[in-house]
């Protein structure tokens, strides 16, 4: 419902002034509309409006500061994207397993919320070129013994993953042995391992050393080697060749720029200084992996 | 000739009255659907459930067999604490009380993750199926204690003077005049309440509980068709949901004729 909602608000977007647009597009829409909109709109007479689906609970990727405005790499992203190619930005909070239907729906011009790139998207929907790179690990009970994911791939053995993400599409593809709990919050699959129920939780690197300096004691973070590495692209409708051409150009210029730098150091700089120490890959380094373009 | 659309001055409807406006007030919703999904763009797709048809039979299932043991559990929760609200020990009573109040003023949702984290797991309650029961149980329960509690007190006192009066033993009582009347006006609101159970156990997912409604999420996460499972699942809510609300409806007529 709501996406059908989405969907008429964008038309009398388009067709009435851009002063409508704080009002219609709620809460997410008003920090966009101070930010893209109240400076840059003037100078880009008759621009376009570009509607981006995030699920603004991956921070800080994706997330909103104190004051509930949406913040985070991606938002601070697409905004520099949308200042440059003349777009009014505006950010559409959606649940993850909405965000794939409301391009299909036209609710949404692009989504760019920490998506991996798979066939199976592929099929609904159209990818840009790769922005960021992620890992799989594993957030083990501490009391567990569990070192390795071949550890963890035993009959008896419980492996929590959130419904429908990557970790779930592993778990299923990889851990015939071991028994797959599927929830909907990632703090509940945190909570099943740090109580002892699940052995594993399997989720991008980033998010398992989180929740491992956060339960320090009940858990330990596992890094699983040889697993082909994870692409993020920024999806589009199927056949919007144009956009998908403004962004690749725009990500290419990003990663040659030093965009993703400024990006890190702005968000991520703890987390930086944590990866490199660990050996983890970190999620704009692609120069270390360009052998294994074709994993995704 | 009367027309087909109104009942009569006596309340009376007769079958094809009601058929025919049943049939237009359907085809009117079903419109507004078609229209809306026309509107919004949205082609469903069905093909994913001759594909997982096995999971679906066996959420469907689950779901069912969670509903009926909590709603014999819940009754077994909900006719002592009715009884026990009334009861002249006050600790007793005010638990009773205190049990409804904070059952029925939070989300379930909130009370699944506070009991399976926190009170199963000091408990040792292990097993998801058992600790799902268990909550619903405790949660449908309230609603049941409101009910019998409503219909206890709206039992005539004279009556039970009246039977006292021509030398009926407690037990009596309870087997002539009580029971018989308490059945006839609960039973149509517990059927009802039956039919709340079978939706509320959709929450049950959030705990990996895999019944109708985690089977469906599953599915649409791995097929990206939410539109589609969702339709689905609420039509097979509906499937489980209806036939028992009817039976709640039957017998409200039914048993309307005891007194």
């Amino acid at each position: 419902m709501s996406i059908a909602n989405a969907a008429f608000s964008r038309r009398a977007l388009i067709a009435s002034a851009v002063a409508a647009a704080a009002a219609t597009a709620g809460v997410s829409g008003c920090s966009t509309a101070s930010g893209g909109a109240g400076s840059s709109a003037g100078s880009n007479a008759g621009s376009r409006t570009l509607v981006v689906g995030m699920e603004l609970a991956y921070p800080p990727f994706e997330t909103r500061d104190d004051a509930g405005e949406p913040t985070g790499v991606s938002v601070t992203f697409m905004r520099d994207f949308a200042e440059e190619y003349g777009y009014d930005l505006r950010i559409e909070n959606m649940g993850f397993d909405g965000l794939i239907p409301s391009l299909q729906t036209a609710s949404a011009d692009c989504v760019m919320s920490s998506i991996t790139i798979t066939d199976e998207r592929e099929e609904q929907v159209d990818f840009t070129d790769p922005y960021a790179v992620a890992q799989l690990a594993i957030l083990a009970n501490a009391s567990s013994g569990i070192s390795s994911i071949d550890d963890l791939n035993q009959a008896g053995r419980t492996v929590a993953v959130k419904t429908g993400s990557t970790g779930d599409v592993y778990a299923t593809n990889n851990l015939d042995q071991a028994e797959i709990l599927r929830l909907a919050d990632e703090s509940a699959c945190v909570t099943e391992v740090s109580q002892g129920r699940a052995d594993g939780f399997l989720y991008d690197q980033l998010t398992i050393y989180r929740n491992q300096l956060a339960n320090p004691d009940t858990t330990v973070a596992v890094y699983i080697p040889f697993q082909d590495p994870e692409y993020w692209g920024i999806a589009v409708q199927q056949g919007d060749d144009e956009l998908r051409e403004e962004l690749n150009a725009f990500i290419a210029e990003s990663k040659r720029n030093g965009e993703f730098d400024k990006l890190t150091e702005t968000y991520l700089a703890d987390e930086k200084a944590a990866f490199d120490e660990l050996g983890f890959r970190w999620f704009f380094d692609f120069d270390e992996g360009s052998d294994a373009g074709e994993g995704a | 000739m009367r027309n087909p659309f109104v009942a009569g001055p006596d309340g009376r409807v007769t079958p094809a009255q009601a058929v025919a406006s049943y049939l237009i007030v359907c085809a009117a919703v079903i419109g507004f659907f078609w229209l809306s999904l026309a509107m919004a763009g949205i082609a469903l797709d069905f093909g994913f459930v001759a594909r997982f048809r096995q999971r679906i039979a066996d959420g469907l299932l689950l779901t069912l067999g969670i509903s009926a043991a909590s709603l014999v559990a819940s009754l077994a929760i909900g006719v002592p604490v009715a009884v026990g609200q009334g009861s002249r020990v006050l600790p007793v009573r005010y638990l009773c009380d205190l049990y409804v109040k904070l059952i029925r003023g939070t989300p379930l949702l909130a009370q699944i993750y506070l009991f399976f984290y926190i009170v199963g797991t000091a408990w040792g309650v292990e097993n998801r199926l058992v600790a799902g029961v268990i909550i619903l149980s405790v949660f449908s329960g309230a609603y049941i204690a409101e009910i019998v509690r409503g219909s206890l007190s709206s039992l005539d006192a004279g009556q039970l003077e009246a039977a006292r009066a021509v030398g009926f033993t407690r037990a009596q009582v309870l087997r002539y005049v009580v029971v018989p009347q308490l059945v006839s006006r609960t039973l149509p609101a517990l059927t009802g309440q039956f039919a709340s159970i079978v939706k509320d156990s959709s929450l049950l997912s959030v705990i990996a509980v895999i019944e109708l409604t985690q089977t469906m999420q599953e599915i649409s996460a791995s097929t990206f068709n939410l539109f589609g499972t969702y339709f689905v699942l609420a039509g097979l809510y509906l499937v489980l949901t209806l036939p028992i609300m009817f039976v709640s409806r039957w017998f409200e007529r039914r048993l309307s004729y005891a007194h």
